[in-house]
Formats: C-alpha cells, structure tokens, sequence
C-alpha cells in the first residue's frame, strides 16, 4: 500500500515536467511547426535553473534563469527556421546535440564535476502544504506536499492554455495558421510574428519544464538529464492533435509509468530496463492509436 | 489629367518583376464608383498583377493611385482594406475545418472584456449581414461541407463584414458551373445596387459583356482601351485582346469512329479520406479510335481520379480497365506508358521536370520507347538527342532561346508546347488529356486544340477532361458529365445546350438513362 501510494506521488511530480514541455509544444504544433528542440530547451532551462539557483542560493532566480535558458534557444530556432527559413528538423536536431554538448561541457568546466552535480547549495522549488487536503490519508500524501510547479501547472497552466489555444483571438489565428498560413496572411495578419509568438510561449513553457525537472522533481543537474521526455512530449502532442486535457492525461500516464519503473527496481530487474518502461509505453501508445485511426475509418467506410 | 473627383485612378502603373520581366507597362485607369468594372485579357496580360497592386500585395515600381483624388500608398492589403478595398482570390483563403463564422472573422474578431472571443456578437452581425445578402447558411457549419460555390459567397461576405465598398473579384467564374455563375452574378447585381464598386477580372468574353458597366482590355501588360459597354461585341474584345482577329471556333470535320480504345467496366473507388464517400462509382465508359470524349463535371467530381485509374496512378477498388482489348487494370504506370499519352492539368506536378532542360523534357519517356535514341549500349544518344529536341522546338513553334534553356524559364504555352509535342510524339492510340490548355493564352489555346484534332484525325482515341465547356463543346464527339462519381449524362455536343450539361454537372437534373 505504501509503495503504491509512492509510486502515484512520484508520478505526478514527474509528471509535470513533460506537461509543461508538452503544453508549450501544443503551440508550436497549432502553428505547425514542427518544434524537435523542445528536449534541448527543457535541458538547457534544467541547466541554468541549477546553476543560477546553485550562484544566487534563490529558487525563484533559478526559476528565471530556468526560463531564461529555453528562451535562448527559442531565439535561435526561431531565427533560422523563420528568417533564414532553414529546415525546422535539421534545426531542431542540431539545437539538440548542440545544448547536449554545452550543458555537459557548461558542467564540467564550472562546476568540475563529471556526470551529475549534486549539492545542498542548489535550492529546489519550495514544497508546499495544502491544509486540509494534507491530512485526508492516501489522497493527501500524493496531492500534499508537492512542488510549487505542480499546483501552477494543474491549477492555472491547463486551463490558461486550453483558454488561450480554443476560445481567444490569438488561438483563433494561431490554429489558423497552422491550417494555411497564406490564408492568414491574405485577411492582414501577418502569420511568420504569429508563428514566433507560439515559439515564445514554447519557449517559456518548456523552460518551466527543465525547471520542474531539475529544481522540482528532483534537486541536481545530470549530463543529458532531459532524457528524451522532450521527445515523449512530442509524441503526447501527435497523440492529442495538441489538445490540453489529453496532454494533462497522458502526461500523468507517463508520470505513473516511470514510478511503476522506479519502484521495480527494489524488486531486482535492472535500472536500465526499469528506465525503459516509459517510452516503451509511449511507443505502445502510438502504435494502439494509430491502430484505432485505422479502425475508425475502415468502420466508417463499411456503413 | 481630368476628373479630381474621380473615384479611384491608377496613374502611369508600372510594375517589373525582377531582373526585366515588364509586367505592367505605364498602365493608367480611372474606375468610377459604383459600377461594375470589367479587366480582360490573356494570362500574362496583367490584369491580375493590376488588380494585386491596387489591393497592396504587390509594390507598384512607379506610379500612382488616387482615391477621390487622394494620393494613397497601399503596403500591404490590410491599408486596401481600411480604404475600403477587399479583393477575392482565384484560390479561396479559406480555412476548411472552420465554421463560416470562424472564417468570417478571423483578424477581425470581436472579444470580451477578458480577452475571448465574444462569438455571439460577432454571430449576430454576420447573420444580418447574411439575411440582408439573401445568403442563407448554417454559419456554424464548417466551410469544408459546403460546395465551392457557397464557400465562394463566404469570401466575398468576409469581404462585406470587413466594410469594403470595393470589390474585386480574380476570375470567380473559373470554378463555376453555368448556373452558379448566374447566381453569382445576381450577388454582384444586387452589391452594385447597394452602391458598392465591383471589379472584375475574366477572361471569358460572354459574363464580361453580360455583367460589365465599364471594360478596360489589357495586352501584355499594357492598357489598350476602356470603354462603357455600349454596343461592345465579343469580336471586339478578342481582337483587342489578342492582337489579331481570332476564330472562336476550332475547324473540325465529322469523322466516323474506329474500333474502342479505351474500355473501363465497372470502375469503383473508395474515398481513403472521408469514410463511405466514392470517388468512381460504377464507371462504365468506351472511347474509340478517332474520337474525342469530353468529361465535363464541376471540380471534385471524380474527373481526376477517373484520369487517375486510367493512367494508372490509382487502383480501383473494383472493375477493369482495358486498353485495345487487353485489361491494364493491374499494370504499373510505366507499361500503361507503352500504350497511353498523358497531360497533367498541373504540369509543375507531373509532366515536366521544372528545373531541367527542354531537351531533358522533350525525350523523356522516349529515351526508353523509342529506340533511335539511344546506342545499342543502351547509353543515351546525345546528338540524336539534340536534333529530336530541336525538330520538336520546330515542329510545335516553341519560342525559346536554346533546348538547353530550363523549361520553366519558358512561358506557360510554351512549356505546353513542348509537353504536348512530347506526349503526342509517342504516336500512342489514346491521349489522356487533363484540363491540357489550363491557365494558357488564346494563340497556344488555338494550336493546342488543332493539334488534338489532328490526333484525333490521324487515329487516336482522346480522353479529354475539361473544365471549360466552350472547350468540351467545340472538340468533343461526345460529352459525358460527371457528378458525385458518377457518369450521369452523355450526349453529343450538337444535340445538347450548355445549360443542360451544367445541370448535370450541378445534379439539378436527374438522368434517366
């Protein structure tokens, strides 16, 4: 019963950083851009978070410069892929290794450590105690005591986004140019600043997603710590046609996974097959769907 | 230069599109207000380069455009748009998955005090506007339900909402059948009466004298007249448009039909995009040595795909396709080639390589079926090369500098030309022919439909897929007219009216055969 309940606590703090990564990648995608650079943002921003919190000895710093750094590398693909009109793959993949590289160079030269930076002077997000909610057993230690991103995300992120992308002006016109740009251009909005505006708010999404990564779900920096969930994150975006609620779902799937994943490593099986678990999953996921796809419309086509 | 009070005047336009490409050569036009306004003239004339530059999507080089005698500069369409100026495009700037409404107000959308989308308001406006046009939709339906037609009538009411009181409209007849352009017509009638200024681009010569108050005929990027339509034949029109008299009909003798070609039986496709949908349904069709078939049916009908199965680009789901009696229906696109010539309606798709040369273009496809071309090496024979690619440069008039020139540095005529001479050089017993002088200018339309004739005179059977019915009218032997898949009328173009074939293709007749 107690592991249990600690696999679903786990969960939904790892959970988080792939919904952030996930929901920032949901504008990319309605504006179709085909954003891969989402994991070299969440790694850069899991990086500076730890190190600006690690110099200024102040969470909130660390969450600036969490944001900060996906920021930088949100100018930079936005640049080449929307000015100089480069490929958003060859960018995306390039961006990848590049901040793949930087981050562990960036660690072993200022930090002098190799492989992960473990120390009581990087301050982690604070956790925070929901009164009442706290002392309903089971339900209380999974909700209670979390990090403070973990309320932000489900309490005012998901709503904001599904708000934003489904019932404002600008979602209107994002998903319209995701649609057909030119159609956009044609009524007089220009579709390349709205394109760079769904860039941006990845940008800071995914940077409160290294963020909660590396302050929140755990406290420390390792070499390529974002792991492929930028990757996972894009596929929970295909998987959804970027639409919020799906994402927040298959998000906390994911999450379970990696405790179930965690937890069995107690039971003897090799972490590294342990650590498996979740993209395992995620590619069952894809292959279930797209199965389903193919279902629905041979179904149809037989009525 | 008279009249200050004129409604809108261009002044000495002119227009290059780098290096030395004179599109607009010293254009001036007035436009009075309130009248239906009339652009004729080839493609390439550049009246649709005009009408971009009034709407401020294309820079002028120099020159000058007054309102009521205000000098104004249009830097993008949104300054056309606050004066008043909404254009809509050949293609529709639509997006499918949204509502009519969604498409109405998108970058002009109303919302509340938080920032989200008010749609009621924005719904309440748009309906008055609708009930006022006579225009009766579900507004919250997607635009991707409804026929070209209505989706047409949406742009120009999102023109409407945005207040414009000039519109132009880029040949909105191109996509119509008979009957929807006279509804489109009684629309642009009754804007005219509400005072709103309707400038039209066509490049067909009847709707222009039917609808037209003013006509301004256009000829390689010059103004060559504006006149009110008073008294105007389409004789006129023509010989201000091209330059020369022209004939209106090709010359075509009656010629007694061979033995069948082309033999499809049972031709069935499903739709693998929206479920129980068919693309061919039950196709059942016959073309002989020395005819032409003409496929009339209003785009999206099936004409494509039917083009498709032929060529062998798309397997039926059911039924077989034979040419000159063996069944093809399993054979790959190369073998079919042995025995059918092809013309794409999209020549930048299929038909042509864009970046290479003319001579690459001209043989291809020869380069394996016709043997004096290559060594017995089978290594490719590049004198022989040249002089095929020159003697067919020659034989279809292909204006161009050398063979070795890339084929889209040549205009679209010429870049027919040269496709046709290809296609017809393989000396095949049927012609497929998609829409094959789309988007061309009058000289290459004449040549290319001899051409044809002479195909057909010399034994081939042709399959001719058209959207224009003044071209099915005057090659075909016969007409068949598709609807929802289906053959759902044939007839012999000098037993039938353009009328009755329109309403086939609209499926407000029903065919009792």
């Amino acid at each position: 019963m107690n592991l249990f309940v600690e696999i679903l606590r786990s969960s939904l703090a790892s959970a988080i950083p792939v919904l952030l990564v996930a929901l920032g990648g949901a504008y990319s995608f309605h504006a179709n851009v085909f954003n891969i650079a989402m994991e070299g943002m969440m790694l850069t921003s899991a990086f500076t978070a730890v190190a600006i919190s690690y110099a200024t000895g102040s969470w909130v710093w660390g969450l600036v410069g969490g944001i900060a750094g996906s920021l930088v590398i949100t100018l930079i693909f936005s640049f080449f892929i929307l000015k100089l009109k480069t490929g958003e793959f060859i960018t995306g993949i390039a961006l990848n290794l590049f901040t793949t590289g930087a981050t562990t160079y960036l660690l072993r030269q200022i930090f002098n450590v190799k492989g992960a930076l473990i120390s009581p002077k990087i301050v982690p997000l604070p956790r925070i105690d929901i009164p009442l909610i706290k002392d309903i057993p089971v339900l209380g230690t999974i909700l209670s005591g979390q990090n403070i991103l973990v309320y932000i995300s489900l309490i005012i992120v998901v709503p904001l986004v599904f708000y934003q992308i489904y019932r404002s002006r600008m979602g209107l016109r994002l998903r319209a140019t995701g649609f057909d740009s030119r159609a956009v251009d044609s009524v007089g909005i220009k579709s390349d600043p709205i394109k760079f505006q769904s860039l941006l708010i990845c940008g800071l999404l995914c940077g409160l997603g290294g963020t909660a990564l590396s302050l929140g779900y755990m406290s420390l920096f390792t070499e390529n710590m974002a792991a492929g969930r930028g990757w996972i994150a894009l596929a929970i975006i295909i998987l959804t046609q970027g639409q919020p609620i799906g994402i927040l779902l298959l998000s906390i799937l994911f999450g379970v996974f990696e405790g179930v994943g965690l937890s069995l490593q107690n039971v003897g099986i090799p972490s590294q097959f342990t650590a498996m678990l979740p993209y395992i999953s995620t590619i069952v996921a894809l292959f279930i769907f797209s199965r389903q796809q193919k279902k629905k419309k041979s179904l149809a086509a037989d009525l | 230069m008279q009249a200050e009070n004129s409604f809108i005047r261009m002044e000495s336009i002119v227009k290059i599109f780098p290096p030395s490409n004179v599109a607009l050569d010293n254009v001036s036009v007035e436009i009075e207000e309130g009248k239906v306004h009339s652009f004729i003239g080839e493609n390439g004339a550049g009246k649709s380069t005009l009408m971009k530059v009034l709407f401020g999507l294309e820079p002028a080089t120099s020159g000058q455009i007054y309102i009521h005698g205000e000098k104004v500069n249009f830097h993008s369409p949104n300054d056309a748009v606050a004066k008043g100026i909404g254009m809509v495009h050949q293609e529709f700037m639509l997006i499918p998955s949204y509502t009519i409404l969604e498409n109405v107000i998108l970058g002009y959308e109303d919302t509340n005090k938080i920032g989200l989308l008010d749609l009621n308001r924005s719904r309440k406006k748009l309906q008055a506007l609708c009930d006022q046009m006579g225009f009766d939709v579900n507004l919250d339906e997607k635009v991707e339900n409804y026929s070209v037609a209505i989706q047409q009538k949406v742009e120009i009411i999102k023109q409407l909402y945005r207040e414009v009181n000039v519109l132009i409209l880029d040949e909105p007849t191109a996509v119509l059948a008979p009957q929807e352009a006279d509804e489109l017509f009684k629309m642009v009638e009754s804007l005219k009466a509400e005072g709103k200024t309707i400038l039209f681009i066509s490049h067909k010569l009847d709707e222009i004298l039917q609808i037209s108050d003013t006509v301004t005929v256009m000829r390689q990027g010059e103004h060559v007249w504006t006149k009110p339509n008073v008294g105007l034949t389409k004789t006129d029109l023509a010989e201000a448009m091209v330059g020369r008299s022209v004939l209106f009909t090709v010359e075509k003798t009656k010629i007694e039909h061979g033995e069948p070609v082309l033999e499809l039986k049972n031709i069935s496709l499903k739709s693998d995009k929206v479920a129980g949908r068919m693309l061919l349904d039950d196709v059942n069709l016959t073309v002989h040595e020395k005819e032409i078939v003409g496929v009339a049916g209003v785009e999206g009908n099936g004409q494509y795909e039917l083009v498709q199965v032929v060529i062998g680009n798309q397997f039926p789901d059911e039924g077989t396709v034979s040419v000159l009696g063996s069944d093809i229906s399993k054979d790959t696109i190369r073998s079919r080639r042995e025995s059918i010539s092809y013309i794409s309606q999209d020549r930048k798709l299929a038909g042509s390589s864009q970046d290479d040369s003319i001579q690459d273009n001209a043989f291809m496809s020869h380069h394996y079926l016709n043997d004096s071309l290559v060594t017995k090496n089978k290594i490719l024979d590049k004198g022989k090369i040249a002089s095929f690619a020159d003697e067919l440069i020659k034989k279809y008039n292909v204006v161009c500098e050398s063979r070795k020139a890339p084929i889209k540095s040549l205009s679209g005529g010429n870049q027919q030309k040269v496709i046709v001479g290809r296609e017809f050089g393989l000396e095949h017993p049927l012609l497929v022919l998609d829409q094959p002088v789309r988007g061309l200018d009058v000289g290459s339309i004449e040549y290319i439909h001899s051409r044809i004739i002479e195909q057909r005179d010399a034994g081939a059977a042709v399959l001719l897929v058209s959207a224009d019915l003044d071209e099915l009218f005057s090659l075909s032997d016969r007409i068949i007219v598709m609807y929802k898949g289906k053959i759902v009328a044939e007839r012999i173009p000098e037993d039938t009216t353009r009328n009755e074939i329109g309403g086939y293709m609209l499926g407000s007749i029903g065919d009792s055969q």
